[in-house]
């Protein structure tokens, strides 16, 4: 018997190996080299810090490139189409994955990097008067009619001012613009964007605990302790970003904004009042008739103003929620409120998930359509799912999402193999850039709840990288040591390559596999370190 | 000629049905579970590799060699071991590495059905057209798989019909189908190769 006189089994292999070949691809990239060396009695386990991968390095480089290689006021990277409303949020959750991406790698501080998240600020804040209609401003502010409104009545000059983009009833821009400039500082600490911050923060503020006029007020000018948007309207997950960013300010310049109770009463109204029957958020609770309301809401329901947002497509006055909004809120509260995030992440799991198989699961996008998928909430509870999921821990969440919502496309690695994004134009092009943004957030050790702190006390003195030939490097992990005053750097190189050290108080020698693989060159007061390409894991003492 | 496991020219009719599944005596059973166990753990090893594969559209084109893993344990040992080595190891697994089970184990049953359907026949591993028979049959099982996944997700499971018909039939049909028409001939003939070469006797006459 041989393979000759059977023409089948011939055939089959023949097919095997050529179709093999054909569809040969989106296998799981390298993974981190993560070594271990002994220098000076001190063992330096590489597994031990924190580190990226190849993917999540090239998934930033193509997000980098969506970022800088246009205009800022130029949207077209995006492929936003119909979705250009949400183009603003896709900015800052952008801006939040790359500050999850840099906390990982803190050591690592050039340009390259800062200037990704400066980018983003600025497209983030293009205004009409500079940009016209090609501005978020316009596309989110304007466009909807929203220029100028008023409170209590929305049309009556003669009452309190609230209009206008930069808030307060903007709370869905606002918030997220701040965080974002919060987080920047937070990452690089340049004090650009200090003095608007606290505007911002000030602003909440006096939103918050007074009618509007300074006369101290409970709940704030709407009686709810929350700032609404769109902007007669207060959700749970868009006042989740500034009382977030509250923290973080408090965290950063050692104020104590939410210890003087300003989101008490706002975040009591969330677990009280904006929750429906399984205590998880409604989403939306209106606090005044919105401008143009005829009576119904569609289907028949009728709005009760204030009160919660009601379902569209049902006419018994249901509340609306969304997996979305729950995920989202849960996740930014969690620094604030643990135990809340802790007690319903299950239960938000139980009522929102959809098993497709055992390696693959989904989040309905409202609990009055179980089962559904199609809409952008149901993409967008599942995108959140995942993120909070890696929050909480829960890996085998992660990874069958995960499954889930990269399986369908094929990765796609530029021609020079420094980005990698996943193809998702059969389903949606927009999709493309928010799978990079997500696939990073759900993969990188650091949370949400990890950037709400500052920086340890002497961060800005440690030795770092502060210069590099970024085009020809993938760093994978770079941070100080503290403990051991040493510099970790975990690095592959593509082509030889310098790194500018800087805050060194004495020239450094770089050690690979336990000794002394090169001194560092001074250049004034840094300290240059040259490469050839390979992969290095480096102890710099 | 020379002899296969089963002579399908026996005549599958003179088989009673016990013998057909292999379990006509305890220690038939017992080598029918051991097969099974073997193959669940060769089902899980190779699940554990992950597979190249390349997305048209929602179609998705490669090889998923764990499934013929399922269809060849049916052809070598009758459709008890195929169906418990399709049950049991996508189970074992979703559960050693997902520590999850969906639909009532019910899903997982429909894997078995391939290893259940390859096992109804006898083939002659030495001869082309019982292999072609072998690929037909475990086409033929798949597809009864996917239709009872597809049809367990959208009722049971309460997974969306785009979900159901786009992310999980499309895929899985396209990944599957060339895997066990293929691949399992191939195994068929690599298993009686190495039992030729290590353990003639243990081949049924």
């Amino acid at each position: 018997m041989s393979l000759r006189e059977n023409k089948f089994i011939v055939a089959a292999l023949v097919f095997t190996i050529v179709f093999a070949g054909l569809t040969f691809g989106n296998l799981p990239g390298p993974e981190t080299a993560l070594g271990s060396q002994t220098i000076d009695n001190v063992v330096y386990n590489f597994a031990d810090y924190p580190s990226l991968n190849h993917e999540q390095i090239a998934l930033f480089n193509y997000m980098r490139g969506l970022i800088t290689t246009e205009e800022v006021n130029s949207f077209d990277n995006w492929n936003a189409g119909g979705f250009s409303g949400l183009l603003h949020y896709m900015f800052a959750f952008t801006d939040y994955v790359l500050s999850s991406y840099f906390e990982t790698i803190p050591g690592y501080r050039t340009d390259y990097t800062r200037n990704t998240a400066h980018t983003l600020i600025k497209k983030m804040n293009t205004t009409v008067a500079e940009y016209g209609n090609d501005s978020v401003e316009y596309i989110e502010w304007e466009s909807r009619g929203y220029p100028d409104y008023y409170w209590p009545n929305a049309t009556d000059p003669t009452d309190l001012f609230v209009g206008g983009f930069r808030g307060p009833t903007n709370i869905m821009w606002t918030g997220h613009y701040a965080l974002m400039q919060a987080l920047h500082e937070r990452c690089f600490n340049t004090d650009e964007y200090v003095d608007e911050l606290t505007w911002f923060v000030d602003d909440w503020n006096n939103s918050l605990t007074t009618d509007g006029y300074g006369n101290a007020t409970e709940g704030g000018i709407w009686g709810t302790g929350l700032i609404p948007c769109e902007p007669y309207i207060v959700f749970a997950q868009c006042n989740s970003i500034p009382i977030f960013t509250t923290e973080l300010y408090d965290n950063i310049y050692d104020t104590q904004y939410m210890e003087s109770g300003m989101w008490d009463y706002g975040l009591n109204f969330i677990n009280t009042v904006m929750h429906e029957e399984y205590d998880l958020f409604i989403d939306g609770y209106y606090v005044q008739v919105p401008i143009g309301y005829t009576g119904s809401m569609g289907s028949g329901t009728v709005l009760t103003v204030p009160g919660p947002a009601v379902s569209r497509g049902f006419d018994d006055g249901r509340a609306a929620e969304s997996s979305y909004c729950t995920a989202w809120t849960l996740t930014f509260l969690e620094y604030t409120q643990p135990e809340r995030t802790i007690e319903d992440y299950p239960v938000f799991l139980e009522k929102y998930s959809v098993p497709v198989s055992g390696e693959q699961m989904y989040m309905s996008g409202s609990l009055n359509d179980y089962g559904s998928f199609g809409s952008p909430n149901d993409m967008l509870g599942t995108f959140f799912a995942c993120a909070l999921a890696k929050q909480r821990g829960d890996s085998v969440t992660v990874q069958r999402i995960q499954n889930f919502l990269t399986s369908p496309y094929n990765k796609v690695w530029s021609a020079d193999g420094r980005e990698m994004h996943y193809d998702t134009t059969s389903l949606s092009p927009f999709l493309q850039p928010v799978m990079a943004g997500f696939r990073i957030w759900a993969t990188t050790p650091v949370t949400i709840p990890d950037l709400a702190d500052a920086r340890p006390i002497g961060f800005w003195d440690y030795p770092y990288i502060s210069q590099a030939d970024d085009e020809d490097i993938w760093v994978y992990q770079a941070l100080w040591d503290d403990d051991n005053s040493a510099f970790i750097l975990n690095i592959k190189v593509d082509q030889t390559a310098t790194l500018t050290l800087s805050n060194f108080d004495h020239a450094p020698t770089a050690y690979s596999g336990g000794v002394p693989l090169s001194e560092l060159v001074a250049a004034g007061s840094d300290y240059v370190l040259t490469l050839s390409p390979g992969i290095y894991n480096l102890v710099i003492l | 000629m020379s002899e296969g496991i089963a002579d399908e020219h026996q005549g599958t009719n003179d088989l009673s049905v016990l013998e057909k599944f292999q379990v006509q005596s305890p220690e038939m059973i017992l080598w029918t579970i051991l097969y099974s166990l073997l193959g669940v753990g060769i089902y899980i090893l190779i699940e554990l590799i992950p597979m190249p594969y390349t997305m048209v559209s929602l179609f998705a084109f490669g090889f998923a060699p764990a499934l013929a893993i399922i269809a060849i344990v049916g052809a070598i040992r009758g459709p008890i071991a195929g169906l418990l080595t399709g049950y049991l190891g996508t189970l074992l697994y979703d559960l050693l590495f997902y520590s999850t089970v969906v639909g009532m184990t019910l899903p997982y049953l429909a894997y078995g059905v391939l290893g259940f359907v390859v096992g109804l026949a006898s083939y002659d591993m030495t001869n082309g057209r019982s292999l072609v028979k072998m690929s037909v049959l475990s086409a033929v099982g798949f597809v009864f798989t996917v239709l009872l996944v597809v049809v367990i997700g959208l009722t049971l499971g309460g997974v969306s019909t785009l979900v159901g018909i786009g992310f999980v039939m499309l895929p899985l049909l396209t990944i599957g189908l060339p895997s066990v028409f293929f691949l399992t001939p191939l195994f068929a003939r690599l298993w009686y190769a190495v039992m030729l070469k290590f353990m003639p006797k243990a081949l049924p006459q």
